[in-house]
């Protein structure tokens, strides 16, 4: 909300208080200002302007202005015709800055001299008006400006939604008066009624259907107004807050809204019919032209403002034109009523219209506060556009607001503050902010909270209240002392366990990243894994409509992405959540979220880098899982969607499948725009975490170890890690560690076959072993081998 | 027959001429070589002389060996410490020319941020919880004092799966469920993790991001230890030199509650271009949990209360990065990420 520090001082006196000091009280308060702007007017002054006549030489339209600036008279040129002889006008002379930043010099134009400038209300800041030259309604020549229109400083502020009240400059200037401890020059309600008969209710019959939506309807009479432009105080006011003048009925209204918080709404009374309000829901196929002139279309869940036939205005939102004050009116009905917040936020979005009104309904305002603004604006209205008030208007009341007490322990002030309160402070803080403090005879607090704030129910409130205004300043930092016999033993998060994890990844050359959980639905059916994928019913766009069941989708995404910003070779992962939906169950059951390591690495072009390719990315997988301190996983021949046939691994872990590695199938690659093979794994890691072991130390072997290579050629159907378990199993306990280390086909092995060769360590606890030990264990070896899987050997 | 002195003169003239060790070896060889060394060669035919001339031909030759095996080392000595002495010289490399580069992945720049404020407030006593992302209204809302209608559930719009499901909005659920499992205090955890609005994307906001929260129950907790444990933590996070500024504001969850700032790194809080002249740069909300939400977790709110606050990891790492665009850190582009 834009609060003009001008306003302010109607309601306090701010002698001695910048507007930087005030912004900065106001934030420390909970106003927070977000920006402040000023507008310095003390080097513009007033001007009279004695002739105007045209430019006889200029190309475009110009005038030719004498203008009198008391002690002498200046030649001033300008493009605007409306500053006509005799009008007061602002004056920048040579020299200065204009507001808006414009630098006066003196000029010739076309042969003739120009001595200063002319302003609009845009150049001053005064308003977004720059059709002409800004005509004064007083003021003496020769005079600063600020004699008649103090410089301006308008504060952008951001009001919290519990604070409905300080959405006008009344409650705003509430809280600087109690920051500063500075006294309110104003009561919070007017003492104006309006004294013509007969009584208002008489004149207007007023019903609500439901007090649920309206608790409060009020609707008052003046008949006689003039219509005409408000004063230029007021004009300057509503811009700003960013309001376009209109005449002096509307922009009462709307000044008032400014002030209190409270919207409200004239009607033509002669253009209501009955005249009779009926404030009830729309009903089905109802339009209504509203003021900004739009055919609205509105439904029985929007409340409406009816008369005796139609509606004429959408409670809380926007009136309607057909009753709107014209200049031409001279009855009104004033309406200040009290809409329900959630109501009134529904209309608002389900019309995609956000108006003054409706952003302080849906913040809940108090019934009390109608009366007020009622009153205020009738007392504006009777000031400023003449007419007679009627007394004892139509007040539809049907639930009165119920006054909340809250009983306070003053200790709680310091309990919760962690500092001392003196409690005449505290009380005079409260007093300031307009609550009624009673001492009971126990010490504690009856308090009774101002009817415009609805928001404070609990003592936790009032200890806020004190808090805020005392300064959380002047506060002490301190850290909680614990005294406890209960703790909770330090483990280390999930997260920072799988730390080992991103390290490993890192040194093999894996950058993390984090990628949107939110996908398209449409893709993930694509790659036929949408079988589990939770569907978001209200998505932003269809490209976030839904969960991943999978992190790899993001991850070749990203692959892509970065091919296409110039990177060939590319291994990048992420540890993030999957989203499952229960079988059955979708949408309406949480799924499940198991957190996932997911991993893809280019590889070349051919079937050999390929091939290469994985098993480098299973030695990576292995160095994850042994960072982990979880036993080695065992690789078996599966398939799956996303992977390539041939070239896919279920990975398992204790018996259990924790993902797939493999490369990726080459329709997917292509399918993201990937011209080369990629390689890729993805695996459940809490089962690992879960596998993790503290690893025990071993003692150092003492005896030297004897290294054999075996070369076994198979047929190809053969698997490498069949072998492996074959030669463990025939080696018996002299056998330390087998590794495979090399697969080879072509000279010497026959077509279908492949040789695999593998290194064996062995070692004896007891005993240096002789290469006559070794030889029998390694014979047996290849026997069982030959038996089991027709293996030949290659020396 | 060459006369051992002669042949001696003759192997150190050869000695003093080798240029380098491999040189020095061939005179070795030629000279000291076990059987067709020229010194052993000089013992040839000894077989014919009498046993005087035997023995003054045998401690010639001795002798001689000696003189030859001294110079050789003397001379030995004397090229390696040239050789060394010349090392600048022989065997300079540019050592401007760049090493080949290392292909080194990186860790997350959240991740990062994330660790060291798990570390942080680890080192306070306070443990890690998490939560399910997609949350019931109730988890996500209700229990939290957001009832339906409350104006504030403005600032929270989510997404939805059904009317009582949707993607979480904040880490705060896993508050309620931490009371719930916990029941008994003292409560001292930070729940980190993913959370959802309904915002299109934009360089300071987007529909996905990082929160980390904090939540103390104990007794007797004050909104001074609120401020201390916030200031420790920013001090530890960004330099003692930085000072945390609490402003009132409001949440449904806590009263009295509060948004906090930290001072402008680059300004002190004099106010500067970076922090758009305020002097400080928002962080995030906090407060002293609502009495309803102690209830709502199962615990008694006459016996105990809590404080609890909550940021954007986000936010954190675009503070102490200098990153202006939040979207760059979901965009997964090498170029980002590998500068941290
Ligand atoms: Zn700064």
């Amino acid at each position: 909300m834009r609060i003009s520090y001008e306003w302010l001082g109607d309601f306090l006196d701010l002698e001695g208080v910048t507007p930087k000091d005030a912004a900065d009280v106001l934030t420390r308060l909970g106003v927070e200002v977000e920006s402040l702007t000023m507008v310095d007017l003390s080097q513009i002054v007033i001007g009279k302007v004695l002739e105007q006549k045209p430019h006889p030489k200029s190309r475009n339209p110009l005038w030719i202005h004498q203008v009198d600036l008391g002690d002498h008279v200046q030649q001033i040129i300008a493009g605007a015709p409306n500053a006509v002889p005799g009008s007061l006008v602002p004056v920048a002379l040579p020299g200065t800055t204009v507001p808006n930043g414009k630098v006066v010099k003196d000029m010739n134009i076309a042969g003739f001299k120009a001595s200063g400038m002319l302003c609009s209300a845009d150049e001053l800041m005064l308003g977004e008006d720059h059709s002409g030259i800004l005509i004064l309604d007083r003021g003496k020549p020769g005079d600063p400006l600020t004699s008649i229109i103090p410089s301006q400083a308008i504060m952008e502020a951001e009001v919290t939604s519990n604070r409905p009240d300080c959405m006008g400059h009344l409650g705003v200037a509430r809280e600087l008066a109690a920051g500063l401890d500075r006294p309110m020059k104003r009561d919070f309600m007017p003492a104006f009624t309006g004294t013509a008969d007969p009584p208002g209710r008489d004149l207007v019959k007023v019903t609500i259907d439901d007090p649920d939506l309206c608790s409060r309807y009020i609707g008052g009479v003046v008949k006689g107004v003039r219509v005409g432009p408000s004063p230029d105080w007021m004009q300057r006011r509503l811009r700003a807050c960013g309001v376009r003048p209109i005449n002096n009925i509307v922009d009462i209204t709307n000044y008032v809204l400014f002030e209190y918080a409270q919207p409200l709404h004239a009607f033509d009374l002669a253009r209501l019919s009955g005249p009779a309000i009926h404030v009830r829901r729309a009903r089905e196929k109802e339009k209504l032209l509203s003021l900004d002139g739009v055919v609205r279309d509105l439904t029985p869940d929007m409340l409406v403002i009816a008369d005796a036939l139609r509606p004429v205005a959408i409670a809380g939102v926007i009136g309607g034109e057909e009753t709107a004050v014209t200049t031409a009116t001279t009855d009104i009905l004033l309406e200040s009523a009290n809409f329900s917040g959630p109501s009134v936020r529904q209309t608002s979005r389900a019309l995609g219209l956000r108006t003054e009104a409706s952003a302080r309904f849906e913040r809940a305002l108090p019934p009390e506060l109608a009366l007020a603004g009622a009153r205020r604006a009738a007392s504006l209205i009777a000031e400023l556009a003449g007419g007679t008030v009627h007394r004892e208007w139509a007040d539809i009341y049907p639930r009165p607001q119920q006054p909340v007490r809250v009983n306070l322990r003053p200790a709680l002030i310091d309990d919760v503050l962690g500092t001392h309160v003196p409690l005449e402070e505290a009380e005079s803080i409260l007093k300031r902010l307009n609550f009624h403090v009673k001492v009971m005879g126990d010490g504690e607090w009856d308090v009774l909270p101002p009817v415009f704030r609805l928001d404070v129910t609990i003592p936790e409130d009032l200890v806020e209240e004190v808090g805020r205004v005392y300064g959380y300043d002047r506060v002490p930092a301190t850290l909680p002392g614990r005294r406890h016999e209960r703790w909770t033993p330090a483990t280390p998060s999930l997260d920072r366990r799988l730390d080992a994890v991103r390290d490993v990844l890192a040194g093999a050359g894996f950058t993390e990243t984090w990628n949107p959980a939110l996908v398209s639905g449409r893709k993930l059916e694509a790659l036929r894994i949408a079988a589990h994928a939770m569907r978001v019913s209200n998505p932003l766009s269809d490209d976030m409509d839904t969960l991943r069941t999978s992190l790899l989708p993001s991850l070749i995404e990203a692959m892509a992405l970065n091919r296409d910003r110039g990177r060939p070779d590319i291994r990048i992962h992420e540890i993030a959540e999957a989203y499952l939906a229960r079988v059955g169950e979708h949408n309406s059951a949480q799924p499940e979220e198991p957190l996932r390591l997911a991993a893809v690495a280019s590889a070349g072009e051919t079937a050999d880098e390929g091939r290469d390719a994985v098993y480098r990315l299973k030695a990576v997988l292995d160095g994850c899982i042994a960072a982990m301190t979880a036993p080695p996983c065992i690789y078996d021949r599966a398939s799956t969607e996303l992977f390539h046939p041939g070239r896919c691994a279920a990975v398992m872990l204790d018996g259990r499948q924790l993902g797939y590695i493999g490369e990726l199938h080459p329709t997917v690659a292509a399918g993201a725009g990937i011209d080369g093979r990629v390689v890729a794994f993805e695996i459940d890691v809490e089962p690992v975490v879960a596998a993790s072991r503290i690893p025990r130390a071993q003692p150092l072997p003492r005896f030297p170890g004897v290294q054999r290579d075996l070369a076994a050629i198979v047929e190809d159907t053969v698997a490498a890690g069949v072998l492996h378990a074959a030669i463990k199993e025939l080696a018996g306990d002299l056998l330390e560690h087998v590794h495979a280390f090399d697969e080879y086909r072509g000279a010497q092995v026959p077509e279908g076959h492949k040789s695999i060769a593998f290194t064996l360590t062995f070692r004896s606890p007891e005993r240096t072993l002789t290469d006559a030990e070794v030889d029998k264990v390694m014979a047996e070896i290849k026997l069982g081998l030959e038996k089991r899987h027709r293996a030949r050997f290659r020396e | 027959m060459t006369d051992p002195s002669a042949l001696t003169a003759e192997a150190i003239a050869a000695i003093g001429k080798a240029r380098t060790a491999t040189e020095l070896e061939r005179v070795e060889v030629e000279y000291l070589g076990r059987k067709s060394g020229r010194v052993s060669k000089l013992l040839e035919g000894i077989g014919a002389l009498n046993p005087e001339e035997r023995a003054a031909l045998g401690k010639a030759v001795n002798e001689a060996k000696r003189t030859i095996e001294e110079a050789l080392s003397a001379r030995r000595s004397q090229l390696e410490a040239s050789r060394l002495a010349d090392l600048a010289e022989t065997e300079a490399i540019d050592v401007t020319f760049p090493g080949p580069p290392l292909e080194r992945g990186h860790i997350h720049v959240l991740t990062q941020v994330r660790r060291q404020i798990e570390t942080i407030l680890e080192s306070l006593g306070y443990q890690v919880e998490l939560g399910p992302e997609v949350e019931t209204e109730w988890f996500n809302f209700e229990a939290l004092n957001i009832t339906a209608g409350h104006p504030a559930r403005e600032m929270w719009d989510s997404f939805y799966f059904s009317p009582e499901l949707l993607l979480r909005a904040h880490t705060s659920p896993v508050q309620i469920h931490a009371m719930l499992r916990i029941k008994e205090p003292p409560i001292y955890i930070i729940t980190p993790g993913r959370c959802y609005r309904r915002d299109a994307p934009e360089a300071t906001r987007l529909p996905y991001f990082s929160q980390v929260e904090g939540l103390a129950v104990d007794r007797g907790l004050t909104f001074g230890d609120l401020k201390g444990t916030l200031l420790y933590m920013i001090q530890s996070l960004y330099g003692r030199e930085r000072r945390v500024r609490v402003r009132p504001s409001f949440f449904p969850f806590t009263e009295p509650s509060f948004e906090f700032d930290v001072s402008c790194g680059i300004c002190g809080g004099m106010g500067c271009k970076s922090c758009r002249h305020k002097g400080w740069l928002e962080v995030g909300g906090c407060g002293m949990v609502h009495p309803q939400v102690l209830r709502n977790g199962g615990i008694d709110p006459t016996q105990w209360n809590g404080y609890a606050w909550g940021f954007g990891i986000e936010r954190m790492a675009m503070l102490k990065h200098d990153v202006d665009d939040m979207r760059l850190f979901y965009e997964s582009d090498l170029r980002f990420l590998e500068q941290f």
